[in-house]
């Protein structure tokens, strides 16, 4: 099944190359350790879900590109066609001639219904071209103009228009310190809307890659494509095709719906998270050598401390004993608390795959009171190596995570607001007041469920 | 029991003709026993009882064995036949007071055999259940789906304190299995398609015109073409086997008189009797309910006419028109909810065939109008559902008013 990706503005349009261009590069790699024909088998899953085929050989992806300015959608498609690996389809980009200044309520309001017939049009054409769609990706920056505004919007006419499929919208978490200053009031208007017409808000953070770059991968001067990259692999690695149950040599026909089916089927609970193990510079993989002991063990820690990397994680936070409640109500003096999971998808990749040992992800301290881990905790695995790793794992988290990073912008949002600061920038386009205290109200109501797990 | 009495038969050949009824009739069965358990089974012997429960389990179980049905404990598979022969009326107090171990009572289930057997067309329903199909079938209605609930699920543990988060998952899980399901099936739409396009002119069946998946495989996998060939040689054998059953069978009937005189007696002809008495008294207090609903919708309905009154010819017009309104909408909902949407052809599966575009067809029901009905049965159950809903609100409003200084803040939904 075929899954329709919408890239929107700078952040969305720049990702999404990169991760067209990792899930290439990894089913088209040759050392997947594995069979000739398992890995053809990986290849053609991976194609039929995220690329169409064209007369002449070159798969194109199946992707929507939408920006207000003509710049960066111009760099990607050329870039793309340059590679002569893959492409854009030609008539799939819808872009304007001006910016929107990254006034949310320009890009909500007003390219937003102005444009939709158009770009509902080229999303149509894109749907039409799969012989049966599981689903759409969003790709889109939270804080920034066109991108967060305009994919609220279009998200909604998503939600309208394809009731039944399922909608992903891949987030940007903007920089702690961001250079848009009005970066906390467009998070929280995006995400409260996405909250309402996404089946699922899976969220990589800026700090938090920025991290993995300097520390893991010891690059020197980071570029956004160098950040974008190690996101599109973390994409990958979830998304790339994966057996379709224990004991079945089959590949998944829809891993969208079945990690929705096992993640996010709570509707005040669809924050997700990423993280992937092991990850470093090409350089050191030839090097290291790795045991699927190591690589969970590491990999659970992160879970219980919430670290965004293996490295640094704290390895004093223990699961809380039974009976006892879990240290996990937020409370500012607090520096160190465990994250309890709501629902985790752990996913396996390399050798020896079938001898991993997941007995430490099903213990029920993990996981909040009323969910038991037999519901709660699901793994995927493949034989097949992804990208040049011999053995990978990548977990998708439900957990309490994104809990602080929410606070801290709903804080912050709210602050400004209660001083009115910029809020006439939105009033003139038709984003009242009402909205605002709407959008806080939705919010503060995930961080108080969030948090009573 | 009915059957038909005809010819006596002749001592020899009756020694011989039993086994080989019994043999035919275990030959049709899925799951039959031997003829020595049946024999076992008249002595109520324990060691029969197993086989027979199992036996019993697979006949009365709705639809096709799956993995999860055939993995059942047989403590599971008594309990559900019980309940299965239950639900069909079966009078006998005796099977139902069996222990669930299924150790005993062979007799009492060869006697519940039987009568299944003598109250309907129980074989040809069970051959017509595991029936070789060759094309790709696909449902028009639901009645299958409907009449069979499936086996009751396993207890829901302490019925003490339930998390609604918990629900709220479940629920939650259920519509998202609903959503893929939606989107497997219009994907193994579109490959159905595909196939039968690609396969135009194959088939040796003009009308039919193009192959089924079976019949591609047929060709691109010559194991699956042995494998099919096999499964149309053991549905021959059953077939074969019941029409033997069904010149035997004489023998069969006679051979239960025995066994049914060698039970207890607490069987069939004494339970009618008390029943019978305890309903007079029933029967007479619904009567006596009835003519007093039917004195009461007078009076009210007196009382209305009155109000109502005489408002002149323009309202009795309206009400003409009212009365037209609402026949029709009773009218399509009638019409809604007759089994298959309004379709005069019988149920079950039907085959795909795909034919060109102007061609005339073959029999059997086109694809525009099983769309109609079923868009017609949508549209009805669309309006149910938004007066439920409707109603759940109305609910939710009331509860927010009982409660002040309450603050009700309604979830992110639309």
């Amino acid at each position: 099944m075929s899954i329709v990706t919408v890239q929107l503005g700078q952040c969305g349009n720049q990702i999404g190359f990169e991760v067209f261009d990792a899930l290439f590069s990894d089913s088209h790699c040759p050392q997947g350790l594995c069979s000739k024909r398992e890995n053809e088998a990986y290849q053609a899953s991976c194609k039929e879900r995220f690329f169409s085929e064209e007369e002449n050989g070159v798969p194109i992806a199946r992707a929507v590109l939408v920006d207000m300015e003509p710049k960066v959608i111009n760099q990607t498609l050329s870039k793309a066609a340059h590679s002569g690996r893959w492409k854009y389809g030609q008539h799939s980009c819808f872009c304007q001639k001006q910016g929107s200044g990254n006034n949310w309520a320009y890009g909500y309001s007003v390219h937003g219904p102005r444009h939709k017939e158009s770009i509902m049009d080229l999303i149509q054409k894109e749907v039409e071209k799969c012989d049966s769609l599981s689903g759409f990706f969003i790709i889109m920056s939270m804080a920034g103009g066109t991108g967060s505004g305009l994919g609220a919007f279009v998200t909604q006419n998503l939600e309208d228009q394809y009731s039944n499929s399922l909608k992903m919208n891949q987030i940007i978490w903007p920089y702690g310190t961001g250079e848009v200053i009005v970066q906390n009031y467009n998070s929280i208007l995006t995400l409260s809307r996405l909250y309402r017409s996404s089946d699922a808000l899976l969220v990589h953070e800026n700090d938090a890659v920025h991290k993995i770059c300097a520390k893991l991968m010891n690059i020197k001067q980071i570029s956004f494509r160098d950040i974008n990259q190690v996101l599109a692999h973390q994409l990958g690695s979830v998304f790339q095709p994966t057996y379709s149950g224990e004991g079945s040599w089959h590949y998944r026909r829809n891993p969208l719906g079945d990690l929705m089916e096992n993640l996010v089927p709570h509707p005040e609970f669809k924050m997700l998270g990423v993280r992937n193990i092991p990850q470093m510079s090409e350089n050191s993989l030839a090097y290291s050598t790795f045991t699927w002991a190591g690589l969970l063990k590491h990999l659970r820690q992160m879970l219980i401390s919430n670290a965004k990397m293996e490295e640094g994680i704290d390895w004093q936070i223990r699961p809380p004993l039974s009976g006892l409640p879990a240290l996990s109500k937020m409370s500012t003096n607090k520096e160190f608390h465990f994250n309890t999971s709501i629902a985790n998808l752990v996913i396996l990749r390399g050798k020896d795959v079938h001898n991993a040992d997941l007995g430490a992800f099903k213990d029920p301290a993990l996981y909040t009171s009323w969910l038991e881990p037999v519901h709660a905790f699901n793994v995927w695995k493949t034989q097949r190596a992804f990208s040049k790793y011999e053995k990978s794992a990548a977990l998708v988290s439900n957990s309490q995570f994104l809990v602080k990073p929410l606070d801290v912008i709903v804080g912050k949002a709210w602050n400004m607001f209660a001083s009115k600061a910029y809020i006439h920038q939105y009033t003139k386009y038709g984003i009242e007041e009402e909205d605002f205290l709407e959008s806080f109200t939705l919010l503060e109501q995930v961080i108080a469920s969030y948090c009573n797990l | 029991m009915g059957r038909r009495r005809r010819c006596r038969v002749g001592p020899d050949e009756a020694t011989r003709a039993l086994p080989e009824a019994i043999a035919a009739l275990s030959r049709t069965l899925p799951a039959g026993p031997s003829p020595e358990t049946f024999r076992r089974a008249k002595f109520d012997c324990p060691e029969a009882a197993p086989a027979l429960w199992r036996l019993l389990f697979r006949v009365l179980s709705p639809g096709p064995p799956d993995g999860a049905s055939a993995s059942l404990s047989l403590e599971a598979q008594a309990r559900s036949v019980k309940s299965a022969l239950r639900s069909q009326g079966y009078p006998s107090q005796a099977l139902a007071q069996l222990p669930d171990n299924g150790s005993q009572g062979s007799r009492q289930l060869l006697l519940a055999l039987a009568w299944l057997l003598a109250r309907g067309p129980l074989l040809e329903q069970l051959l017509a259940q595991s029936r070789v199909r060759l094309g790709d079938e696909m449902p028009v209605c639901e009645c299958e789906a409907l009449a069979s609930p499936g086996p009751p699920a396993p207890g829901m543990g302490e019925a003490g304190h339930v998390d609604i988060r918990h629900l709220q998952w479940l629920m939650g899980k259920l519509r998202f299995r609903w959503r893929n399901l939606m989107a497997s099936q219009q994907e193994q739409c579109a490959l159905l398609g595909q196939i039968h396009l690609y396969t135009r002119g194959c088939h040796s069946d003009r009308s039919l015109g193009h192959l089924s998946v079976t019949e591609t495989e047929l060709l691109r996998d010559p194991e699956g073409g042995r494998q099919l060939l096999r499964r149309l040689e053991s549905e021959n054998a059953r077939l074969e086997a019941a029409l033997e059953w069904r010149r035997r069978e004489q023998v069969f009937w006679q051979w239960m008189d025995t066994v049914l005189g060698a039970s207890q007696p607490t069987f069939l002809p004494r339970s009618p009797e008390p029943g019978a008495r305890e309903l007079e008294p029933v029967a007479r207090e619904l009567q006596a309910l009835w003519e007093q609903l039917q004195e009461a919708v007078e009076a009210r309905r007196a009382a209305w006419e009155a109000r109502v009154g005489d408002r002149g010819p323009a309202w009795s017009a309206a009400r003409r028109a009212l009365d037209e309104v609402v026949g029709q909408d009773l009218a399509a909902l009638q019409r809604a909810w007759e089994p298959g949407g309004g379709l005069t052809q019988p149920h079950g599966p039907r085959r795909l065939v795909r034919t060109e575009a102007g061609a005339p067809g073959g029999p059997g029901l086109r694809a525009p109008e099983v769309i109609e009905a079923l868009r017609t049965q949508e549209a009805h159950l669309e309006v149910v559902l938004r007066q439920l809903q409707g109603h759940c609100r109305q609910e939710l409003a009331r509860l927010a008013r009982a409660l002040p200084g309450l603050i009700w803040i309604p979830p992110p939904g639309r």
